[in-house]
């Protein structure tokens, strides 16, 4: 009876090997399909030359080509192997979806992607005034392809050693340009959303902000449920829901004395497995803000990149993980000293409940051209069950001596009993001190949110958290 | 096949340490099945150690070359002679001895008789008369410090329990081919609750033996017992060979205190790619203290593996490297069971283009609840051509774990050297002084006729980065 069950049931496959930690099970990335997706966007040839180039990358390269972290790579939960992008997703804003009122409050701008669709794309008239573009891929090819070339061509705002980078330049099926010009700084930030979670579907999209000289923008990125992805998570537990894929990319380029806050939320269903890159080039006295919260999807490996090339550039990176279930967050970065007098301070802060697994790796190159480097990495973890994993690989790669400091500093601790008897004795609850010592430690992140409500959200979404992980604890 | 051919050795057998004949003897260039088996037959082993050589030789063929660190796909296995019978006299000459190692030699104060020793080209008989003495010493309390190979035969119930077990073949590339193919290294054995009153230095027994290319140590240390192993000089060790890949293992039961040092400085075409590793039980205490100065290239990280509640390990591990170095060195602690605590401490310097890496790694497994661990790294670099990594892995798999990890990379700061010069002290010196400061959390773990050769091998050192 099973086994004719088994025979029946197509990919019940019993007797299927088991799937190594490197064996990415993705299936869609073939010529035709990239050509395909190139015709329907109507793509110039060079671009198109550009997704083939790439597509081969992505064939020859390993997952991991960096031999530091080739033990570190575990995509045995992603199960993508029936995924398929978007033939054809929205370039053209759904109606009412550029009206002032679609504006959210305190922000200058705001682009929506849900699944194939694009609800949302508005700009501030203050904003639009001063020059600033915010647009799709199809919409910028169409109005003035040339002007993206240098952009996209060759992946020149992506990694060229990474697998999973040149799938995405392959395969994008979506696309975001930023611009801000010269001198204009704008006051209130630019949202840009992508909500999925449709089992079965791929949303494969790349962000591109480019910021002129003195320019300056703050950018919040939600990545959130769609309504297919929130009735998938729903029933994520236990059950098994088709998985859905995101690739993403945010690939910066800053000019002279330009300035750039991102924050980013991330919060995808359970049933999501997210491959994200950034990558930021710095020209000189740029200064780059990082805040990232990774919350959600039950697989998410990403990897930023931050060359520090103009003298007196700057990189602050802020980076937290709330974990739960047995959700793996892999999370690497890269920060490359290059200018003189560059600085670097990054932070990554994880807290781990249930089974959640964290790897952080982190990067620090100081290149011989780069005397007068300040640059300090700190990896600080949380492990709030028995089951729960965290490993840091906080690495320095030195070539030039003269820093005002190079350094790296980790940590990995139980609540701090003093912090909580000290709770306590005020009159505090032990659940809801632990919970206060938890969320403060993620505050870091929280408190650099440029838009008000994208903060009081990642509260919201931590206390939410938090609370998931007691009601398990106690189960 | 090869040519073995006995010699009388009459001269030796008053030591009552040596086999009265000595076979000289050599196997061809290359590894082969068969190589391993004539090691074996040579060696006159038993059986099970024949089937270990051969399981180690069959992983060694199907392990790829490591990656993570440069340059080891460039060692040819085809040209190195793995077995070596050391003979009675060196065809080798005093002329032949680089004229930089004679020069060292010369200002180390090393005497006449061990300098012909050190470079290669002549016993130090003195030396073979007080390792006698000692020995004579030890067995009276039942200590047994002897070369592995003689263990074998002598001690093969403790020989049979312990060996492979804290190493196995499986563990590396060069664990499999030291397992293949090892000779020498020495063996202790401190019986329950014996303490050894002085240092057991490796020095003195590798003398009478020449050193190994493939050492393996194995150390066993009984209940409550406790002893200090020092292996390695100051001089830099000429070798012919440009291979070195040992294995240590060392066993410290319950309640048992092991030191291990190291002062390694082979000349500077060595590679020297080492698998150190302890198990330390309930409440025993392993300490590594380890120094590489020497080399083109090390691949060392002592490890300890806390497999009792309560057991603590410490590390400390330095490394000097200059021009044409590279230093991949560092060390390892896994946590395993309940309670226990580990101290990683490491300092590099680096200077003339050379290149010091530090390689760690802090484990603490489901089930080793309440360690506490602490890992420090720092790194002096004196110039801008040389280069400094640091590349610690860091895995908590417990939720009450403390554990703390620091690194620092920096120079020697104009303001220090002014401040030292103003005192009248040249350049050189006050160089010298701030090195020899950075790196005394090792240096005065030494004893102290050590400490004073070390703190003159660096000043050596750092006299040839200023010419």
């Amino acid at each position: 009876m099973t086994t004719s069950a088994a025979e029946t049931t197509p990919g019940s496959a019993i007797r299927a090997p088991r799937q190594a930690p490197t064996d990415l099970t993705i299936t869609f990335a073939e010529e035709a399909a990239v050509r395909r997706t190139s015709e329907a966007l109507g793509e110039p040839a060079w671009l198109l030359a550009d997704r083939l180039a790439a597509l081969g990358r992505f064939a020859e390269l390993p997952i991991e080509t960096n031999q530091l972290y080739t033990t570190y790579v575990d995509l045995r939960s992603a199960r993508l192997g029936g995924v398929v992008p978007y033939e054809a997703p929205a370039t053209v804003v759904e109606a009412g979806g550029d009206g002032p009122a679609a504006l959210p409050d305190g922000a200058d701008g705001l682009i929506e992607i849900r699944e194939d669709r694009l609800p949302t794309l508005v700009l501030s008239g203050e904003a639009r005034r001063a020059g600033v573009v915010l647009e799709t891929f199809g919409a910028a090819l169409r109005r003035a392809p040339e002007a993206l070339r240098p952009l996209l061509e060759g992946g020149s705002l992506l990694p060229t050693d990474d697998k999973l980078a040149a799938l995405t330049r392959a395969t994008w099926n979506q696309g975001v340009l930023l611009r801000v010009p010269d001198g204009v700084r704008l006051e209130r930030p630019i949202v840009v959303r992508w909500a999925l979670g449709a089992p079965g579907r791929a949303l494969v999209t790349r962000t591109i902000v480019a910021l002129g000289e003195d320019a300056g923008l703050s950018l919040v990125e939600e990545q959130e449920a769609s309504d297919a992805g929130a009735a998938a998570g729903a029933t994520a537990a236990g059950a098994e829901v088709g998985q859905a894929f995101f690739a993403g990319t945010t690939e910066v380029v800053l000019g002279r004395g330009s300035n750039l806050s991102v924050a980013s939320l991330q919060d995808f269903p359970g049933n999501v497995v997210a491959f994200e890159h950034r990558f930021a080039r710095a020209a000189e006295g740029a200064s780059l803000h990082w805040a990232l919260a990774q919350l959600g999807t039950r697989l998410v490996r990403s990897r930023v990149d931050n060359r520090l090339e103009g003298d007196h550039s700057s990189v602050e990176q802020v980076e937290i993980v709330f974990g739960g279930d047995d959700q793996l967050f892999d999370l690497t970065s890269y920060t490359r000293h290059i200018g003189r007098d560059t600085t670097g301070n990054l932070l990554s802060k994880g807290a781990l409940q249930d089974a959640a697994r964290s790897y952080m790796k982190g990067l620090i190159t100081i290149e011989r051209s780069a005397v007068g480097t300040d640059s300090f990495l700190g990896e600080f973890g949380m492990n709030l069950s028995k089951q729960a994993r965290s490993v840091a690989i906080p690495s320095l790669e030195i070539d030039q001596p003269d820093c005002r400091r190079a350094a790296h500093s980790s940590s990995v601790g139980p609540i701090d009993e003093a912090q909580l008897f000290y709770l306590e004795s005020r009159g505090i609850p032990p659940d809801e001190a632990r919970k206060f010592i938890v969320l403060g430690f993620l505050e870091p992140v929280v408190a650099r949110v440029p838009l008000a409500s994208a903060q009081d959200r990642l509260r919201e979404l931590l206390e939410e958290k938090w609370a998931a992980g007691r009601r398990s604890t106690v189960a | 096949m090869t040519a073995t051919r006995p010699i009388v050795d009459n001269d030796r057998s008053k030591f009552d340490f040596k086999d009265e004949i000595v076979y000289l003897t050599e196997t061809k260039r290359g590894l082969r099945r068969e190589t391993v088996e004539e090691i074996s037959a040579i060696k006159n082993e038993p059986e099970w150690m024949l089937r270990f050589r051969l399981r180690a030789y069959e992983h060694f063929l199907q392990r790829p070359m490591p990656l993570w660190t440069e340059g080891l796909d460039t060692i040819d296995f085809d040209r190195i002679v793995y077995y070596r019978k050391p003979s009675e006299r060196e065809e080798k000459s005093w002329d032949d001895v680089p004229e930089k190692i004679k020069q060292t030699f010369e200002r180390l104060g090393i005497p006449e008789a061990e300098r012909k020793f050190l470079a290669g080209v002549g016993a130090q008989y003195d030396s073979e008369v007080v390792y006698h003495s000692v020995r004579e010493e030890l067995s009276k309390i039942g200590v047994v410090f002897m070369g592995t190979d003689q263990a074998l035969k002598e001690y093969p119930e403790i020989f049979q329990r312990y060996f492979g077990t804290v190493v196995p073949p499986e563990d590396n590339k060069f664990a499999a081919l030291n397992s293949a193919v090892w000779s020498g290294g020495s063996f202790v054995y401190v019986p329950k609750g014996v303490e050894v009153p002085l240092p057991l230095q490796a020095y003195f027994r590798i003398n009478a033996e020449n050193t190994g290319q493939f050492e393996r140590t194995l150390i066993v240390v009984e209940e409550g017992a406790k002893v200090h192993y020092i292996e390695g000089c100051t001089a830099p060790i000429y070798a012919t060979d440009s291979l070195h890949a040992a294995v240590v293992e060392v066993i410290a039961l319950p309640g048992s205190k092991v030191r291990y040092t190291t002062i390694q400085n082979w000349s500077n075409d060595v590679y020297n790619l080492v698998t150190k590793r302890a198990h330390a039980h309930a409440n025993a205490t392993v300490e590594w203290i380890d120094a590489n100065t020497g080399s083109r290239k090390t691949v060392k990280y002592p490890s300890i593996y806390l497999r009792g509640e309560g057991a603590t390990a410490d590390i400390i591990s330095v490394a000097v490297a200059g021009r044409d170095q590279h230093q991949d060195t560092g060390a390892k602690a896994i946590h395993l069971a309940p309670n226990t605590r580990s101290r990683i401490v490491s300092k590099s310097v680096s200077k003339d283009g050379g290149r010091a890496t530090y390689r760690g790694t802090l484990k603490v497994a489901p089930g080793a609840t309440g360690a506490v661990a602490s890992v420090r790294c720092d790194a002096l670099m004196l110039d801008d051509i040389s280069r400094s990594d640091t590349y610690p892995y860091i895995d908590i798999q417990e939720d009450d774990t403390t554990m703390t990890h620091e690194a620092t990379v920096g120079k020697i700061s104009a303001d220090q050297i002014f401040y030292l010069m103003s005192r009248g002290l040249t350049e050189n010196e006050a160089q010298n002084l701030i090195v020899q400061g950075f790196l005394e959390v090792f240096t005065k773990e030494l004893p102290m006729e050590y400490a004073i050769e070390f703190n003159r091998l660096v000043k050596l050192e750092m006299e040839g980065s200023l010419g």
